[in-house]
């Protein structure tokens, strides 16, 4: 036995093959960091409106009735019809909201086609068209409305539409906040990945506790904004001046194409 | 020369795809690394131009129709590149939504209108341009090189069809998909696109040239400076070919190859097999129509959807490029 041998003890000495199991934690960093990736992107408060926009009011009339006429129509052509008048105007969009409309619209044909894929194989192509058509068009005027009117338009028209200020100073604080929560949960996710290392049973089982997080930070983000609007006057009444929404000839324009959506719509209905 | 699914066989589609899968590849790297970021959405309405002519169905000698395709304008205002590029995009369209064009044949048909016509034409210009200068030899050279252009691309299209039954049969010796051999199909095809549509895809070509020359001279690839105000006629234009198209609606009768097969069983006697059984896209928009309505409303509808699709797709792609850095200013 060579000298070096006798010193090392035997346990030592004993060949060792060690594997470590794969480290598996695509259950956080696929699953919920992409939901929450897609959490930190749904900014819906960052509308701008155009230089000939209609006001608040005007397009989301314009936009709720095209949504509902959209749902009820039977005759295709309809529908085709406000396609070709969303894409239009999402053709005239700046590029990132054009970007953002495709990409939500996009998303929301994308899976009602995979949902109907059972009728698509079956024979039935045209239904699973149809849906994804009329999914893709609701969601394409939501977001257009969304991103070409300002948040405080949006919250003007509540105001106007008699909505109790405790419900807009609800949504609005929703609305701003729903993004900075979706970073908070994507930072944290991001956290208890990393410091997660191999495969442990307590990954999953730290979800109520990410989940705890994002509930202390957002009701620690509603108060600190609530302090601030009380500090800064604010009492629970959102006033708001009559001559701020004064309609003008885009809005005329909007209520010629209501009227002439809602003729073509009663006029198709019939020709079934 | 749309052709339409099952005309070809699956092989001759498989050969077409991998023809121009590193055709797409080269175009795709020469149009990011060559074309600014800013001039990229002007393809998309380039791209628009060639929709709305496709729309635009002449009737030709022999009782078929035919179209221009406006492949050498894109190619003498962007590059033959970028112009492969936006009639590809503008004829996945076409197959996609309102099944003009297989899906099976979208790579032969990308080969004959997206690569041939654009890259001949072009050729045939820069040579003209070489010799003849000024405005002049401008026009005389897209003349030249959208005739020639959409002549070979007619050819092309026309033996691709022709060789079908000549390698594509059963035991009985009938075709299995288009009927017609060579010695049919390229005459039948070749008169049509000589006499009238060849000379159409000239009017096109040479007039939307002239007018964006004059009125919006720096839409194109040469004049760097992009101003959005100088495009307003450009985008007037498109509106107005838009509101015009349902003129295309006055040419009765299929174009040559593009029957349906109950119209092939009449003329030949029998439907091929692989024509009757093969496998049919449901497109939105089937021929541009739907329903019992008037066939003008699907057309301006179906131009409007088509157009928007491609300015917000070329738009898209301006937003995902990245903005090259230019060291000389």
């Amino acid at each position: 036995m060579r000298p070096d041998q006798r010193d090392i003890p035997e346990w030592l000495q004993t060949p060792q093959r060690y594997q470590p199991v794969a480290d598996r934690d695509s259950f956080v960093s696929r699953n919920l960091l992409a939901v929450t990736s897609v959490l930190a992107r749904f900014r819906l408060d960052d509308g701008h409106s155009g230089r000939l926009s209609p006001t608040a009011g005007s397009k989301v009339v314009l936009g709720l009735t095209c949504i509902l006429l959209t749902s009820l129509a039977r005759n295709h052509l309809f529908v085709l019809f406000v396609l070709a008048g969303v894409l239009a105007r999402a053709s005239l969009l700046p590029p990132r909201a054009l970007a953002r409309v495709a990409a939500g619209s996009g998303a929301a044909a994308g899976l009602t086609l995979l949902v109907m894929a059972p009728a698509t194989l079956l024979g039935q192509p045209q239904s699973a068209l149809s849906l994804a058509t009329k999914s893709l068009v609701c969601v394409a005027i939501t977001l257009i409305v969304s991103v070409t009117t300002a948040p405080s338009d949006l919250t003007h028209l509540l105001r106007r539409m008699g909505v109790p200020g405790i419900a807009i100073l609800t949504v609005d604080l929703a609305l701003r906040s729903i993004v900075c929560l979706g970073e908070t949960a994507g930072e944290v996710l991001a956290a208890l990945s990393l410091r997660s290392v191999g495969r442990n049973r307590r990954k999953q089982s730290s979800m109520g506790g990410v989940g705890g997080v994002v509930l202390l930070k957002a009701g620690r983000s509603a108060q600190d904004t609530h302090d601030a609007m009380r500090c800064r006057g604010f009492d629970g009444e959102y006033r708001v001046a009559r001559h701020d929404m004064r309609p003008g000839w885009p809005d005329v324009a909007c209520l010629v194409l209501l009227s002439l959506l809602l003729a073509l719509f009663l006029y198709l209905q019939k020709v079934i | 020369m749309h052709i339409p699914e099952n005309y070809l066989s699956p092989s001759t589609c498989a050969v077409a795809y991998a023809v121009m899968l590193p055709i797409w590849r080269i175009a795709a790297k020469r149009v990011s690394a060559e074309v600014p970021r800013e001039k990229v959405p002007l393809i998309g309405i380039a791209a628009a131009f060639s929709f709305l002519a496709m729309m635009f169905n002449i009737p030709l000698p022999g009782g078929t129709t035919g179209h221009a395709v406006c492949g050498t304008l894109i190619a003498i205002l962007f590059g033959p590149w970028p112009a492969c590029l936006a009639i590809s995009i503008a004829l996945a369209i076409q197959a996609v939504f309102f099944g003009d064009g297989g899906i099976l044949s979208f790579g032969a048909n990308c080969l004959n209108m997206a690569f041939v016509l654009p890259f001949i034409g072009h050729s045939i210009y820069s040579a003209i341009r070489e010799r003849v200068g000024g405005r002049r030899g401008e026009l005389i050279g897209a003349g030249v090189g959208a005739y020639v252009g959409l002549n070979a691309a007619a050819l092309l299209c026309a033996i691709e069809f022709g060789i079908q039954p000549l390698l594509f049969t059963d035991a009985s010796g009938a075709a299995l998909y288009c009927p017609y051999p060579v010695s049919v199909a390229v005459p039948a095809m070749m008169l049509g696109h000589l006499t009238v549509a060849g000379l159409a895809e000239v009017g096109f070509t040479v007039g939307i040239l002239a007018f964006v020359r004059s009125a919006a001279p720096s839409f194109g690839i040469e004049d760097r400076s992009a101003s959005k105000a100088s495009f307003a006629p450009v985008l007037g234009l498109v509106a107005a070919l838009v509101a015009a198209c349902p003129l295309g609606l006055l040419a009765t009768g299929d174009a040559w190859g593009e029957w349906a097969t109950e119209d092939v069983a009449e003329m030949v006697g029998y439907a091929p097999s692989g024509l009757a059984d093969g496998w049919e896209w449901s497109s939105l928009m089937p021929d541009y129509s739907v329903g019992a309505l008037p066939e003008w409303a699907g057309y301006m509808v179906s131009a409007m959807i088509g157009v928007a699709l491609l300015v917000i797709v070329f738009r898209l792609v301006a937003q995902a490029t990245k903005g090259a850095v230019d060291f000389d200013v």
